[in-house]
């Protein structure tokens, strides 16, 4: 897989970020090498090994459907959010 | 000529008192951002757990379909960039769902029926809700991690009134297993319509459109509608390949259309991968043996009235879409009435009486009440004409039937030496009536049982009458 400007154009999409054009060359040359780093993981063969393979045999544990609630937790968050009215977290205007 | 295609996804949201994944509350209406933890608002290194009702209530609907309930199933991530999921991304089981391969039969009014197979049903987090509001939006998180079912069938609907069917089905068996209130205004019970058309005899599926936003039958109905002539309309224009592309459009209830959310070149990409944060999801011998041990389905229960109360089956299936009604009608037959009175009373009288804020759950009156009222009318207390004015009062009136009948003074006269002096008197004013009657204007009957009747302003039990004037009169 290879990083080129139009694969860039289209990450800036997803994830709405907007890269300089100053940046772009140095950007689309550190996303390849991450991409070619991760590549290394192809050496190994998996043919058969399922997709579901995990680390352990274990099923995830199940937790009993009690609610517990500790307000001033979420007080604490929004007061660290960069932006907050009135216990809503405030995010730049969306356009639907 | 073209045939409709169409599948449905409908997410129902699970009546767990916690969210999927943490012990925060599912219950709405609390001041924005209070049912909010580190797990759900996804700070770094809070980890999910899941809610054991979520997997119980999952397998009851699997069980409900006659579906195969994976005993072992997985979560997957799908990423997506949106301030209504502080995540980035959203728990959901694409590869290995929890239920697959189940069915619906629908009822159509005739008598028939059609099976409509349900590809699956998986569990997944809701996401939070945005206020837009100025040039800023607000985030309101409390919904975020609130468990849903998504429950996808296959694309084997061929009109509209086939997928309001398998909606009223599907939404009675949520309400029957008691997993969701399934509150189509509320949001608890979404549903996305995936449409398509093709030349009539082609069995290629063509490409589908998905609408969302729906919140009524109603609406799903005119939405499928405009959809269809949407597309049949570019197809005869030559144009289909250019204007029916796979994408979402929303329902514009003002304007009476459905409207592209966003271009085909901004596709959603996904990139869904196994969730690291969860291990496989067993359904062991133990809890699969609890959890599929479930009530009494609408199917069932129609059977059952069918057989045990003698009634037919279109108005045991009216009675027993709702659990509510079923419930209020099996309340009423502990009177010891008819089944056909009783359906009568319930499905075109009271409910014909409810409107605005009352319903069959808050009905002003009960069952049991209503049951004593139909009873009277059987045992002969009460005409049915008198019965629907003391309905009338005791929508408004929480009193007992038998004080009501006494105090409006509807009490119905069936003791025949009454009725009898009444019929001589009546016969007794009329003899050129009579006479015409006996030279054979049979049509004057109804006039002397008018007069009866009205002589005892309406009190009198119309079959005696009908029966003394009868005798009096050969």
């Amino acid at each position: 897989m290879t990083i080129n400007n139009d694969l860039l154009i289209r990450l800036e999409k997803l994830s709405y970020l907007e890269v300089q054009d100053d940046k772009r060359s140095e950007i689309i040359e550190q996303l390849n090498e991450i991409v070619s780093f991760v590549e290394n993981l192809s050496e190994l063969n998996t043919d058969n090994v399922s997709d579901t393979f995990a680390m352990t045999t274990a099923s995830t544990p199940l937790r009993d459907d009690t609610p517990a609630c500790n307000s001033h937790i979420p007080e604490d968050i929004i007061k660290h959010a960069p932006k907050s009215a009135d216990s809503f977290f405030i995010v730049p205007k969306i356009i639907e | 000529m073209f045939e409709v295609v169409i599948g449905l996804e409908v997410h129902v949201q699970l009546n767990t008192k916690t969210k999927l994944f943490c012990s925060c509350p599912t219950s709405f209406n609390h001041r924005q951002n209070s049912n909010t933890c580190p797990t759900c608002l996804a700070l770094p290194g809070a980890l999910p757990v899941l809610n054991k009702a979520v997997v119980e209530k999952s397998v009851m609907f699997g069980t409900a379909v006659n579906a195969t309930v994976n005993r072992t199933s997985y979560f997957d991530r799908k990423s997506y960039f949106y301030p209504d999921s502080p995540s980035a991304y959203q728990i959901t089981q694409l590869y290995t769902p929890i239920v697959e391969h189940g069915a619906l039969q629908i009822d159509f009014e005739d008598g028939t029926h059609k099976v409509i197979r349900i590809n699956r049903a998986h569990i997944e987090a809701d996401a939070g809700k945005n206020i837009h509001e100025g040039d800023v939006s607000k985030v309101d998180l409390n919904r975020a991690g609130t468990p849903l079912l998504e429950i996808v069938s296959e694309p084997d609907m061929r009109s509209s009134e086939e997928v309001i069917l398998y909606l009223k089905k599907l939404h009675a068996i949520v309400r029957y297993l008691d997993i969701s209130d399934a509150n189509m205004q509320e949001g608890s019970f979404r549903v996305d319509v995936n449409v398509s058309i093709r030349p009539k005899g082609d069995e290629k599926l063509y490409t589908r459109v998905e609408i969302k936003n729906i919140n009524s039958f109603r609406f799903i109905q005119k939405a499928i509608e405009i959809e269809v002539a949407r597309q049949i309309e570019a197809w005869e224009d030559g144009v289909y390949d250019e204007e029916i592309y796979q994408e979402t459009r929303l329902f514009d209830q003002a304007r009476q259309e459905t409207r592209s959310m966003r271009g085909k070149e901004e596709a959603a990409d996904y990139r869904y991968f196994p969730e690291p944060d969860l291990l496989k999801v067993v359904v062991d011998d133990a809890m699969y043996a609890t959890f599929s041990k479930i009530p009494e389905l609408p199917d069932e229960k129609r059977k059952r009235f069918v057989d045990a109360y003698g009634m037919n089956e279109y108005n045991a299936s009216v009675i027993t879409s709702s659990l509510e009604m079923a419930h209020y009608f099996e309340a009423m037959m502990q009177e010891g009435i008819s089944a056909k009175n009783a359906t009568t009373w319930l499905s075109v009288e009271l409910q014909g009486r409810f409107g605005g804020e009352v319903n069959i759950e808050n009905s002003p009156v009960n069952a049991k009440t209503l049951g004593t009222l139909v009873k009277r009318i059987e045992d002969q207390t009460l005409s049915g004409k008198a019965a629907k004015e003391v309905l009338d009062y005791l929508m408004e009136h929480d009193e007992d039937v038998d004080a009501v009948i006494d105090k409006l003074g509807l009490k119905q006269v069936s003791d025949t030496g009454a009725i009898e002096q009444l019929v001589n008197e009546i016969l007794a004013a009329n003899p050129d009536k009579v006479q015409e009657y006996h030279n054979g204007k049979e049509k004057l009957f109804g006039f002397f049982v008018g007069q009866v009747m009205k002589a005892s302003k309406g009190s009198a039990n119309p079959q005696a009458v009908n029966d003394i004037l009868k005798s009096k009169l050969s």
